[in-house]
């Protein structure tokens, strides 16, 4: 998968080469490592002195979305990122993420230790978009600090799956706080872990997880999702899996934890399979198995995207 | 002859549900098929149309000529067959636009989509049947199958659930892109409001899964049943046999 919109990138980096780095007005953008040498402050959110990866401070107002790709071209590369991205108060701001190989056997790891800072009051819709190879090991390791009032609306999305893969997303809510976290991975021939947690740290944080997994050709899937209440809050936890085959496995393991006797915390989980009846009316509608088997897949996946 | 169906029997759960069906549509030709509830209608339509739902134990069925009685529904689909469902599935997260878009991409036809005006043309950008109500599903099985550009359609029970206003659109819509362009229509109803609009050259009875009355005059067969129900045409002495 080629970057095809490279004009329109903030940060692209290929292999441990950074191709582009465009500053929008009031946004700075530095690789981690010049950050850690140029912004003392900045050395808090990473657990050792970074080797690759983006620091993005966005200062003021941005209308158009931000983007950026970090690739992988060469065989056996094996990233190492350390990402942070700060958005200051009351901003409203969409970023797009693309994490990917660009050929399907480079046997690659891809490593990403992030960090996203929402400053009071702030929003942020974000988009993350993972593409791989079936050789692959990837793990995307993310933590988010929502301050007070801010609002986050985060999907991450995987179009395919590595072979190994671990998505570690922790989102600390504070006061007021309020966060949309969907995660939908189409997965083919992996092993794929997740891990989502939501902290509903202080008085008014609000969050839902919504969790849409399909196990196709020898998949196996755990997915543990957490909502975690500390003060008086409000969660919701909503865990599908859809399983195609009869070789792969889908785990769900929804839990709620509840340490404040004012939050209010509800979950559901299912798994199923495709619909034979949608499967026929599809057919007699002219599409093939494999077309119409694709095309609610699709909707499977797409459905909570709206929501 | 446009479909020929000959001495079909379908099983389900462990009954014999068609007992023998006749049938022939000529291209362009106009027919009914009348029964009560649970008489096999529905099952013989989607059987037609290769539902893998249910199996042909015995007889043919044959479109343009060419036997399909094995062929899988969406090869019947592109030969020009198509079937309104009477209650479609909900596709979640799969927009209305996006199925039709998918339907007229192998048929290479523009379907008209905007056709019902306004009042119809937001559905484009709702999931597929999710929350439709009843005449808002007609109408989208209506639409989808414009976009499939037909040789043969089987509406089945398109007018249920449907107000007289949206029954006379339905009926007009059918007549223009349908029959005034040589497809044959098969319409499956049991209350044959419907038929006035579109007057079909043959009347077909099912009861019981055989189709035990042929006639041309369909006010003459709503009359009956009207009057005395099916149980009298299982007594009529013009039989189908």
């Amino acid at each position: 998968m080629v970057m095809k919109n490279v004009k329109d990138v903030n940060y692209w980096q290929v292999d441990h080469k950074i191709k582009k780095i465009f500053e929008a007005k009031g946004v700075e953008i530095l690789t981690s490592k010049s950050a850690w040498e140029k912004h003392n402050w900045v050395r808090k959110y990473f657990f050792k002195k970074p080797r690759e990866g983006y620091f993005i401070w966005i200062k003021k107002q941005v209308d158009l979305p931000l983007f950026t790709c970090i690739s992988i071209a060469a065989k056996n590369t094996e990233q190492e990122l350390q990402n942070l991205l700060i958005l200051e108060k009351n901003l409203n701001i969409n970023l797009r993420g693309a994490c990917n190989a660009q050929k399907r056997n480079l046997n690659c790891l891809h490593k990403a230790q992030g960090k996203i800072i929402l400053k009071e009051g702030s929003i942020l819709k974000y988009e993350h978009i993972h593409s791989w190879g079936n050789k692959d090991v990837v793990e995307p390791n993310y933590e988010f600090f929502l301050e007070k009032n801010s609002k986050l609306d985060y999907t991450f999305k995987t179009l395919f799956t590595p072979k190994k893969f671990k998505i570690n997303t922790l989102v600390n809510l504070f006061e007021g706080a309020s966060c949309n976290l969907k995660i939908l991975a189409n997965c083919i021939q992996t092993e794929t872990e997740i891990k989502d947690t939501l902290r509903l740290i202080q008085k008014g944080a609000k969050g839902q997880i919504k969790l849409r997994l399909v196990g196709r050709k020898n998949s196996k899937i755990t997915a543990h999702s957490q909502i975690l209440a500390e003060a008086e809050s409000k969660g919701h936890l909503d865990c599908r899996g859809l399983l195609i085959d009869k070789g792969s496995i889908i785990s769900l393991d929804p839990k709620l934890v509840c340490k404040n006797k004012l939050a209010q915390l509800t979950h559901e989980a299912s798994i199923g399979k495709i619909s034979e009846e949608e499967l026929n009316y599809l057919r007699m509608r002219g599409l093939t198995e494999k077309e119409a088997t694709d095309l609610i897949i699709t909707g499977f996946l797409m459905v909570e995207q709206a929501g | 002859m446009l479909l020929e169906v000959k001495k079909l029997k379908v099983r389900g759960n462990g009954k014999e549900i068609l007992k023998g069906i006749n049938l022939q549509i000529r291209k362009g030709e106009v027919q009914v098929l009348l029964g009560p509830n649970g008489s096999g209608k529905s099952v013989f339509a989607n059987t037609v149309l290769g539902n893998p739902k249910h199996k042909v134990t015995q007889g043919k069925i044959f479109f343009a000529g060419q036997e399909i009685t094995k062929f899988p529904p969406e090869k019947r689909a592109k030969l020009g067959m198509a079937l309104t469902w009477q209650s479609p599935p909900a596709i979640k997260g799969v927009k209305f636009s996006q199925l039709l878009a998918k339907i007229s991409s192998f048929r290479d036809s523009t379907s008209k989509y905007y056709q019902f005006g306004e009042v119809e043309s937001h559905l484009l950008e709702r999931e597929v049947n999710v929350d439709f109500s009843g005449g808002e599903k007609k109408i989208s099985e209506l639409l989808q199958i414009l976009a499939l550009r037909p040789k043969l359609v089987i509406f089945d029970e398109i007018d249920s659930g449907l107000d007289l206003k949206r029954l006379e659109k339905v009926s007009k819509t059918i007549k223009k892109e349908l029959i005034a362009k040589n497809v044959s229509v098969l319409l499956i109803t049991h209350s044959g409001a419907i038929l006035h609009f579109l007057k079909p050259k043959m009347t077909n009875v099912m009861v019981d899964g055989k189709i035990i009355c042929k006639e041309k005059d369909y006010k003459k067969v709503l009359r009956v049943i009207r009057k005395y129900g099916y149980e009298k045409c299982k007594r009529c002495k013009l039989l189908a046999g």
